[in-house]
């Protein structure tokens, strides 16, 4: 259970998050969409103590995040943009056991968590492969992989699809919807809404740092139009937004 | 949750900052050795390395800036190919440019320090580019201070000699790299202090 | 280009630390010895240490090629005299030796270089200075390697469009200062991201240590690393 009571945030007196109240439950599937600056990546990074609110409290499992951060940290695993820049290892291996080695993990059970996790976005067998040789897609998948190692119960994904083609977002997703299956809740921050809307049971819409609507994706798309969201035609937005490409505003970083 | 929670020492937010910092600057020093700009009147390369000893101590202080330049030697001893040339190993910091190398986490310990007027971080921009000069300049001179007496212990050549083979063709370039320094940090591009 | 190479030689099966051992005790005989009989047996151990990890000598003299005008320079730098006799042969054959004793002492690291994974490097380096300085060395030399080919790209994507931009005529100190500030503004930018994920994935001062292990081989190396610190007594 991830639950935000009244978090206010601000940096030098710029309010960036306005009194967010929501709670997610372990097996839920959370979009999460919002123009550039809406804070949603704020939001995100409160999840597991990277940022601190400055009222209100985030609390992980009944337990404020501030209070335990390596159990926020373990219990919420997150995945960023640009997972070059996110790898520690050389190789596959090596990476994937970072997060259990800093947690203090007997060898064992670490190499059985890397085995597990690199299952779990099928790049089974792969320890000693060179990060360098993998392709974008794989190693979208290994970040996933290296936050997994965590034995995360939530995981949070922001704008993961940024640099993939079609086939590896594809791919992606479907891992997704497979963990979010076997149990992990999964709050996914994106602009590109094509193929999501129908694996997720909730979306959030925050608009200038606070949740504008939390609704039902299957229904009440219509009502994200007004705040900007182009809806894609594939998942039955009416056809005046028939665009093959889907996104807010500008969307893409 | 089998994971004994209490055990586990995280490094502050703020050291990880600076760490992540320190070492992708050692990394950026160690992709340098592979940039040399040819130079049509001199048969001397004109590498970037000593640039970024400079900006080690500017941007990140008296601190990480020579924990920056460690991790770069260090990463040169166990063998990456770092060091100019794109080579590695423990030999060429014991070799005739060792000095050189040695004395780069020295000089940026010194620039930081002077720089900062202390340990705690302040925007190097905020100095005037004469005193920002006047701290490169001493940071060049530790640099020439060590790097010269071992060339001339190993090679078994006196001060001078060395300072002929060693020193003297590449003054006025690391001058260039001096003024270069000061232009970068007053850019007013640079992120500086806790991120 | 002379980097670790996967293989099965006897150096590859040592221990990170008894070959560091091994170059300091050379490096110790050979910068104490300059005449002839030391440096003869000298250059026989650099080819049997360089036979232990499969490098051949004049692979393992080419990959350190840019050592090499100095130490022939030196010489003459060390003849040459201001008057009679203009070039003093006893001097130059001097430097001559000790410049043939550095170039050595940084051929035998071809070994260590081709025989050992950065990640033995690191256990080596964490299991030897403990506490958080091992862990900021030891860590930031693996990040070092992980981020130096992103950074080598950084550096030719912005040093590429700076030829395009501001063509070759410009000014060095111009050229200078646009390839040091865009490669930085970078190079913060993925610290950053980075200092997020390791956070992210609890970066802490007393992880588990990456698996190393001493075994039979090591012995011997550290035997050779002692001998060779007393022969510098000589």
């Amino acid at each position: 259970m991830l639950e935000f009571r009244d978090v206010h945030y601000a940096v030098d007196d710029v309010s960036i998050l306005e009194g967010i109240s929501l709670s997610i439950a372990d097996d839920e599937f959370v979009l999460v969409v919002g123009a550039n600056g809406s804070g949603k990546t704020t939001l995100l990074r409160h999840c597991n103590g990277l940022l601190t609110p400055t009222t209100g409290t985030v609390l992980v499992d009944g337990i404020p995040v501030g209070a335990d951060l390596v159990a926020a940290r373990t219990a919420v695993g997150m995945v960023f943009q640009h997972p070059r820049d996110q790898f520690v290892g050389a190789t596959v291996g090596e990476d994937v056991a970072f997060g259990p080695e800093n947690l203090g993990l007997e060898r064992a059970a670490i190499d059985r968590r890397v085995t597990d996790a690199l299952a779990a976005v099928r790049l089974e067998g792969r320890e000693r492969d060179r990060i360098d040789t993998l392709s974008g897609g794989e190693q979208s998948r290994l970040a996933i992989a290296g936050a997994l190692a965590m034995e995360p119960t939530h995981l949070v994904l922001d704008e993961p699809f940024t640099g993939l083609d079609e086939p590896s977002r594809k791919a992606l997703l479907e891992h997704l919807g497979a963990l979010a299956d076997a149990g992990t809740s999964i709050l996914l921050a994106t602009h590109d809404l094509r193929g999501v809307v129908g694996l997720a049971d909730r979306l959030l819409l925050v608009v200038e740092g606070t949740v504008r609507a939390d609704l039902d994706p299957a229904r009440g798309l219509e009502s994200l139009v007004d705040a900007g969201v182009r809806i894609p035609s594939e998942i039955g937005g009416t056809p005046a937004l028939g665009s093959a490409e889907a996104g807010i505003g500008t969307g893409s970083e | 949750m089998t994971t004994d929670t209490q055990s586990v020492d995280l490094v502050d937010a703020e050291v990880v900052e600076q760490f992540a910092r320190a070492a992708v600057l050692a990394a950026l020093i160690s992709a340098m050795a592979y940039v040399s700009i040819p130079l049509p009147f001199s048969p001397v390369p004109f590498t970037l390395q000593v640039l970024f000893v400079f900006l080690a101590g500017l941007l990140l202080g008296p601190v990480w800036g020579p924990v920056s330049l460690l991790l770069y030697l260090l990463a040169g001893a166990v063998g990456l190919p770092v060091f100019a040339g794109g080579t590695g190993g423990l030999g060429v910091l014991l070799g005739q440019t060792g000095g050189y190398l040695w004395s780069y986490p020295i000089a940026a310990f010194l620039i930081g320090y002077l720089t900062h007027r202390g340990v705690d971080l302040a925007d190097p921009a905020e100095r005037s580019p004469i005193a920002l000069g006047v701290i490169l300049l001493a940071g060049l001179a530790i640099i020439y201070g060590m790097g010269v007496p071992w060339m001339a212990y190993v090679l078994t050549l006196d001060l001078v000699e060395a300072f002929v083979l060693g020193a003297a063709a590449f003054i006025p370039l690391d001058l260039i790299k001096l003024l270069a320094a000061v232009a970068i940090v007053q850019s007013g591009r640079m992120p500086v202090g806790e991120g | 280009m002379l980097v670790y190479e996967p293989d099965d030689t006897v150096a590859h099966r040592l221990d990170p630390r008894s070959k560091l051992a091994v170059q300091i005790g050379f490096a110790i005989a050979a910068l104490a010895h300059t005449s002839r009989r030391p440096l003869l047996a000298l250059t026989a151990l650099t080819l049997v240490i360089l036979w232990s990890a499969g490098v051949r000598p004049f692979r393992a003299i080419y990959a350190y090629r840019y050592a090499l005008p100095f130490l022939v320079f030196a010489p003459l730098v060390a003849g040459l005299t201001l008057g009679e006799p203009w070039f003093d042969v006893t001097d130059a054959s001097q430097s001559a030796a000790a410049s043939y004793r550095v170039f050595l002492v940084i051929v035998v690291s071809a070994a260590y270089v081709r025989s050992t994974p950065v990640r033995a490097s690191r256990a080596a380096i964490q299991r030897t200075v403990p506490g958080k300085p091992g862990q900021v060395v030891g860590m930031g030399v693996a990040l070092v390697f992980r981020f130096l080919p992103l950074l080598r790209d950084d550096v030719r994507t912005i040093r590429d469009a700076s030829a395009a931009r501001l063509g070759t005529e410009r000014g060095l100190l111009e050229r200078t200062t646009h390839l040091g500030t865009g490669t930085l503004e970078r190079a913060f930018r993925r610290a950053d991201r980075l200092s997020l994920a390791l956070q992210a994935r609890c970066f802490a001062w007393n992880p588990t240590l990456p698996p190393l292990a001493f075994s039979g081989l090591d012995v011997p190396a550290f035997g050779l690393a002692l001998l060779l610190v007393g022969t510098a007594t000589l």
